[in-house]
Formats: C-alpha cells, sequence, structure tokens
C-alpha cells in the first residue's frame, strides 16, 4: 500500500461545496483525506496550486464498439476521455450488435475493464436491437451493470411500447433515458428549423419535434412512477416543461451536450459538416437559455455526447454528412468558458460533470471525500489553448470546435490513484 | 455600370451564390451580359476569350436546358467542354465529392460548372479546386446564373430594376431560383414579392430580401410589374404538399383573368420547364407578356459572361 499526498493544490468538490488550498491524500486507490496535512506519506507530489477536482463522469459516449471500430474503440475513446479529464463514461447501446442482453452487456464491461484506462459503463438497450417492439431484458441487465436504458438517437415511436417499458423499468428501479423527439416532424432534417436552415436550402429539424417527444415522454413517466433522463436537451422551452413536470412530481433528469452551450445554429457557416449534430444547434436565446438552466441548477448533467465520425462520414455535402462530433476531449473547456465568462461558478461547472451524474448512475466516485475512489483531475482552468483537430485523441477528429480559441486544460488525470495521463 | 471615380474588378474566384456577389458585381455582368446577347442577335461571333481552356460540365442531377446553355456558352467563347457522365461515373459507387473534385481538378480544367442534389454541395467542391467553380443549382439552396439571367430579362423588358415590383409564385420552399432570384433583385432595389401555398412557403424569407411573402396570390399579384411563376413538383401533389392539382391551380395558377390585376404592362415569367395547366395557363405563357423564350436567350448570355469573367480572369 503506497500513500500518496497531492499537496499545494486548490481543492474543489461541488458534493461537499469544498473550494480550498489543500492536500489530497490517496491510499489504495482510494481518498483517505480531503484538505488535511499528509501524515507518512510514501509519496508527494506538488499541484503546484493546480485545481483537483473529482475526474468527469460521461453519461453519453459512443465508440463504435463493438461493430463500427474504425470510428473509434473503448480503448481510443478511454484516452480521448482522459486527455479531457474523463474517468468514466458510460457508453451508449446502439452499436452493432446493439447491447440489448447481458452478454453483451458483460462483453463491454469486460472490454472496458481490458483496454480502458477509463471506468466503462455500460447502458442498456431500451427495446430488444432498437427496433422498439419488444422489451429488452432491462432487470437482468441491470443486475449485470448497465447503468440506465435508452433507445440512443431512436427514441420508441410506439407510445404504447414506451408506456409498458417504463412502467417495467419503474418496478426494476431502472432509469429510462429517451431524446425527446417526434420522428415525423424531423424526418429530414438536418439543422435547426428556421430562417437560417431555408436561406441555406437545408431541410429543418424543428423545435416542436423535440418539445412533442419531451410533452409524451414526461406524460409517460408520470404515469408509470418511471425515472426519466432526458437525453441532451436543445430549446428554452424544453427545460420549462421539465420544471413544471418536476412541479408535479415526475422523477427526471436532465442533460445538455456540452456543445450546444457553446454554439449556436449560425455557427453551421458555410456548410460546416462538423457542426452536424443531432439535435441541431439552436438558436441563441435557447444556447442562452441552457445556460442560465445550467447555472440555476435545473441541468443535472452535461455529456460530451462524443461520437465521433470518420472522415469519409463527414466529408460529404452537409445534408449528406454523419450527425455527431467527438467531445471527449472538449467538456471541460466549454464549461470553463463560462466560467471565464461569469455566467457559472468553478463549482457549479463541475457539479453536471462530477457528483450530480455519480448520483443518476449510482457509483461513488465524482466527489473528493473520504474512501470514495481516487479519480481525479489537476488542471488549470485559464490556460488558453488551440482545439486543433490534428492534435485531438479521439480517432475520429470531428469537433465543432477546431479552430477554436479555448480557455483551461487539463494537465494530468488520475484513475483509482493511478496516473494515467499527464500533458 | 462604372461609378466615376472608382475603378472596378470582378475579383471572385467562383460563382457560388447571389450572397457573395455586391449590387456593384451584379450590375457589372448583367452589362456584360447584354453585350453579349447584342452580339448573338447581331450575328457575331464573340472574341474567343475562352481559347485553349477547358470548362467541365458536372451534372450530379439531370438537366437538358441549364447544362445545353452552359455548353453553347463555354464553346461560343473557344473553349473546349468536357460533359462528365455522373450518372455511370465511379460517384455512384461511393467515391465522395471531395474524391471527385480532386481527381477533376488533377486534370487542370479551368472552369467547373457543377449541378448537386445537396445544398452546399457546390461549395463543397470548391474548397478543393484549383480552377474557377460555377454553382448550376445545388439542392435548395442557389441557382445564381438564373437569377441574373432573370435579373437581366426584366431589365431589358422594363429598361430597369429598381422600384418594380416582382410577385414570386409557387414551390418556395423548394426552390433554389426563388433563393437566388428574390436576393438579386432585391440587391438592384426591386421589391419581391413571394407567394404560394403554407406548406411550400419557409419562414424567414425576408433575410433573402423578400419584403412580403404571402398566401393570396389575388393579393399578391395585384399591381405587379412581373409575374414570375415556379414550376411545381408534380410529386407534391400527392396530398403530402397540396391536396390536387385542381385545387392548386384554382389558388395559384396564373391565368388570364388574374394577369388582369397586375400592372397593365406586367410581365410574365417562368424558369422552366413548364407545367401547362397546373402553375400557369397556356394562354399566357404563349401570351405577348410572356419574356419565357428570352429568358432562355439570357441565359445563354449571362453564363457567357460569367465564364468570361472566371476563367478569363485566370489568364
Amino acid at each position: 500500500m503506497t500513500r500518496t499526498a497531492i499537496t499545494n493544490a486548490r481543492l474543489l468538490c461541488p458534493a461537499g461545496n469544498i473550494d480550498t488550498i489543500g492536500t489530497l491524500v490517496i491510499e489504495d486507490g482510494m481518498i483517505l483525506s480531503v484538505g488535511k496535512a499528509a501524515t507518512n506519506a510514501d509519496q508527494t507530489i506538488d499541484a503546484n496550486g493546480l485545481c483537483l477536482a473529482p475526474g468527469l463522469i460521461d453519461l453519453r459516449v459512443k465508440t463504435g464498439e463493438p461493430g463500427s471500430e474504425q470510428k473509434e474503440t473503448l480503448a481510443t475513446a478511454s484516452r480521448s476521455a482522459l486527455a479531457g479529464g474523463v474517468t468514466s463514461m458510460v457508453v451508449m447501446p446502439d452499436t452493432n450488435p446493439v447491447i440489448d442482453d447481458v452478454a453483451l452487456v458483460q462483453f463491454i464491461a469486460n472490454r472496458g475493464r481490458e483496454t480502458a484506462r477509463t471506468r466503462v459503463y455500460p447502458a442498456g438497450a431500451l427495446t430488444k436491437g432498437l427496433a422498439g417492439d419488444a422489451m429488452a431484458e432491462i432487470g437482468m441487465m441491470r443486475g449485470s451493470g448497465a447503468v440506465f436504458f435508452t433507445n440512443g438517437d431512436m427514441p420508441v415511436e410506439n407510445a404504447s411500447m414506451l408506456r409498458r417499458t417504463m412502467g417495467y423499468a419503474a418496478s426494476c428501479d431502472a432509469i429510462v433515458s429517451s431524446r425527446a423527439n417526434d420522428h415525423a416532424l424531423g424526418q429530414s432534417g438536418v439543422m435547426n428549423a428556421g430562417a437560417v436552415a431555408a436561406r441555406m436550402g437545408l431541410g429543418g429539424l424543428p423545435r416542436e419535434a423535440e418539445w412533442i417527444g419531451l410533452s409524451r415522454d414526461l406524460l409517460l413517466a408520470e404515469a408509470t412512477g418511471c425515472t426519466l433522463l432526458v437525453d441532451q436537451v436543445s430549446t428554452a422551452r424544453s427545460i420549462e416543461m421539465i420544471k413544471s413536470a418536476r412541479d408535479r412530481g415526475v422523477k427526471a433528469y436532465v442533460s445538455v451536450a456540452a456543445h450546444h452551450l457553446f454554439f449556436n445554429e449560425l455557427d453551421v457557416g458555410d456548410y460546416l459538416t462538423y457542426c452536424k449534430v443531432n439535435p441541431p444547434f439552436r438558436t441563441e436565446n435557447d444556447r442562452q437559455a441552457l445556460i442560465e438552466a445550467l447555472a440555476d441548477g435545473e441541468i443535472d448533467a452535461v455529456v460530451s455526447a462524443h461520437d465521433p465520425q470518420p472522415p469519409e462520414e463527414k466529408r460529404l455535402p452537409f445534408g449528406e454528412a454523419a450527425f455527431g462530433a467527438a467531445g471527449l476531449e472538449t467538456v471541460l473547456s466549454a464549461l470553463l468558458a463560462l466560467v471565464q465568462d461569469d455566467r457559472l461558478s468553478l463549482l457549479d461547472a463541475l457539479r453536471p460533470v462530477t457528483s450530480s451524474p455519480a448520483h443518476i448512475i449510482g457509483q461513488p466516485q465524482g466527489r473528493l471525500a473520504e474512501g470514495a475512489p481516487a479519480d481525479f483531475i489537476l488542471f488549470d482552468p485559464e490556460k488558453p489553448w488551440l482545439c486543433e483537430r490534428e492534435n485531438l485523441v479521439s480517432r475520429s477528429l470531428n469537433s465543432p470546435f477546431d479552430g477554436r480559441r479555448m480557455v483551461g486544460r487539463v494537465m494530468q488525470t488520475y484513475v483509482g490513484g493511478e496516473q494515467v495521463f499527464s500533458r | 455600370m462604372a461609378i466615376p471615380g472608382y475603378s472596378y474588378e470582378f475579383s471572385h474566384d467562383h460563382l457560388l451564390s447571389i450572397e457573395d456577389l455586391s449590387r456593384l458585381d451584379i450590375e457589372h455582368i448583367l452589362d456584360l451580359s447584354e453585350e453579349f446577347a447584342e452580339a448573338t442577335r447581331a450575328g457575331r461571333r464573340p472574341e474567343p476569350h475562352l481559347k485553349n481552356m477547358t470548362v467541365i460540365n458536372l451534372f450530379f442531377e439531370n438537366s437538358t436546358r441549364t447544362m445545353s446553355s452552359f455548353e453553347i456558352a463555354a464553346k461560343r467563347l473557344g473553349a473546349d467542354v468536357i460533359a462528365m457522365p455522373v450518372a455511370q461515373s465511379s460517384v455512384k459507387k461511393g467515391e465522395t465529392l471531395i474524391d471527385t473534385a480532386m481527381t477533376l481538378n488533377a486534370m487542370a480544367p479551368d472552369a467547373i460548372v457543377i449541378r448537386h442534389s445537396a445544398s452546399g454541395g457546390v461549395k463543397l467542391l470548391s474548397r478543393k479546386v484549383d480552377c474557377a467553380v460555377i454553382n448550376a443549382g445545388d439542392g435548395t439552396h442557389q441557382h445564381p446564373t438564373q437569377g441574373l439571367l432573370d435579373t437581366l430579362t426584366i431589365r431589358r423588358a422594363k429598361g430597369r430594376i429598381e422600384g418594380l415590383k416582382v410577385t414570386i409564385c409557387g414551390d418556395i420552399l423548394h426552390s433554389r431560383v426563388a433563393r437566388s432570384t428574390t436576393l438579386a433583385l432585391h440587391l438592384l432595389g426591386a421589391e419581391v414579392t413571394l407567394c404560394g401555398p403554407a406548406t411550400l412557403m419557409p419562414s424567414g424569407t425576408e433575410t433573402w430580401g423578400a419584403a412580403r411573402a404571402m398566401n393570396d396570390f389575388d393579393a399578391a399579384i395585384k399591381g405587379a410589374d412581373v409575374v414570375m411563376m415556379l414550376r411545381l413538383q408534380l410529386e407534391r401533389m400527392n396530398g403530402a404538399y397540396l391536396p390536387s392539382q385542381r385545387e392548386y391551380f384554382r389558388n395559384f395558377g396564373l391565368t388570364q383573368e388574374r394577369l388582369k390585376t397586375a400592372a397593365p404592362d406586367a410581365i410574365v415569367m417562368h424558369p422552366g420547364p413548364m407545367n401547362r395547366g397546373v402553375e400557369i395557363e397556356s394562354a399566357v405563357a404563349d401570351g405577348d407578356r410572356s419574356v419565357i423564350t428570352e429568358q432562355v436567350e439570357m441565359g445563354v448570355a449571362v453564363r457567357e459572361a460569367v465564364l468570361k469573367l472566371l476563367a478569363g480572369r485566370r489568364v
């Protein structure tokens, strides 16, 4: 057993409301003490005044493994994650094959342990093959470690099926995560519906599609008592709808993708396919509302929505290019930009990527507390850097942040007390 | 039209969208087009501005008029014109547009005229080639030479653009012609009214320079100096966008009766090909107010001007 003291750090922990200069002592992969001076440390690391916070927990990562390893594998995604300070990632079930039974849940968990340096948690499919017509083995997958259940980018179309699935999930104490979307309304859309899309001659993804889908999901969660994780909310009105549902007693968590806090529909510019994501970047009013909701604590999790696409899927005309962006390496910087702009405190910026997602998936990390796993990062909140896709670690290099000046950078990442990344 | 005290040079590498052009650019293209049109009418061959140059016509969508128009224009200026049989090419076998662009670029053409079904597709290609790129229609985005030829036709018929009331009616939502022509006319000072059924009218048309957007054709046509009808894709008649051809024609078809409410000397335009009896009555299409054939004629002149300005400036 080695006892290590990380001294001279600005300790930040939203869960314990800690923001102090001090020492973190770790032993055997766990946190031994927070803030107190070390006694009998075998090893001392001087943090040189860097911020020390819990490692980030990302509730929405797509890796392509199994089935599309050319996009990304658990191993390459974890390298990208560690560079961005993400120490735990939940991987989506829409792979090939779909993660819809116990063996596949275990495959992801095992493969994660074998090849990834981050902690890897599988999300299970809500319906078999994501086809939306037969319930997957939610209870058994939950027993095998699936942290929540989702149909990924293909929300269950049939409301009756969703109702039954939610009711069953509630009885298993399982969380259902759903992308709020009405299929038919956004069928041919590729960017936010509105004047910009019309002028560019592009099909629109209307905000009404999100509202109608959300309203259905919230009503069914209310009717069944299911805990709902609203996946990647993108509009101002959605926030109001969730608030009102929560007031009625609906158990709803909500996530937002980090890039939605940074970009609006105008960033699509000259048909920039790196900015083609789903849900699409909305209006500036929507973006501002999402930031306000985050500051007000209305948003539980900020996710990377990491969905890397190889060049052959992105080097196409906008309408034909794939949706999705690499995001693991830019989550923290996107949040720190809001801290720089005085929109968020440092603790409020960290909460939706540490303690709050840890609470949602019921894991002990995501906090600096005695007995918690020693998953943490050292970062410089003011370090400027230029995001260049060539320098990203992800296997696919499509980032909407490409060419942007960012602020705040992860310098070291630790998982289970072991240093797994250093810059 | 030169402004005293200012020297003007056409400085664009490509023609991708009317949005990229200034008023001065447009007037310059129209003036030059007019010279070409007059030369043709007088039976004169223009100077071989594109002699020893190669123009590639790369049409990913079927088109007879636009492709022939560009071909005639390029040949009149002395260029070698290569039509790429895209339908049989490797593009259909999974080659990306960028790969196609790089392959063509390696053959060192002087200009590529491209039509593509995806909005923004032509812009994407233009970033990867060294030669001039001319957008001959990209998805539902832009068709700049159509916007210019419409503007030229109107200017010749009316002697001006400034202050004219132009009504464009039809499937505005899917029309790259509406987007290009509205912008060009707006830049030159016309007041453009867009009209069509609610299902075929996009939001935010004011950002293209439209003064008004309406669903009532009778109100939209009143006092108009120019009435431009757009082609209706008949597949939109299957109940998804519109109930029937009959109902469309009743509400939005241009008849002689309706034309009477426009200005007494109003002209009638259509980018073609026309659906007679769907968006326009034959008597109107063939009537003395129609300048539809002149639009085709001006198309060649505008394309000569654009090719000369873009390929010619590379000499």
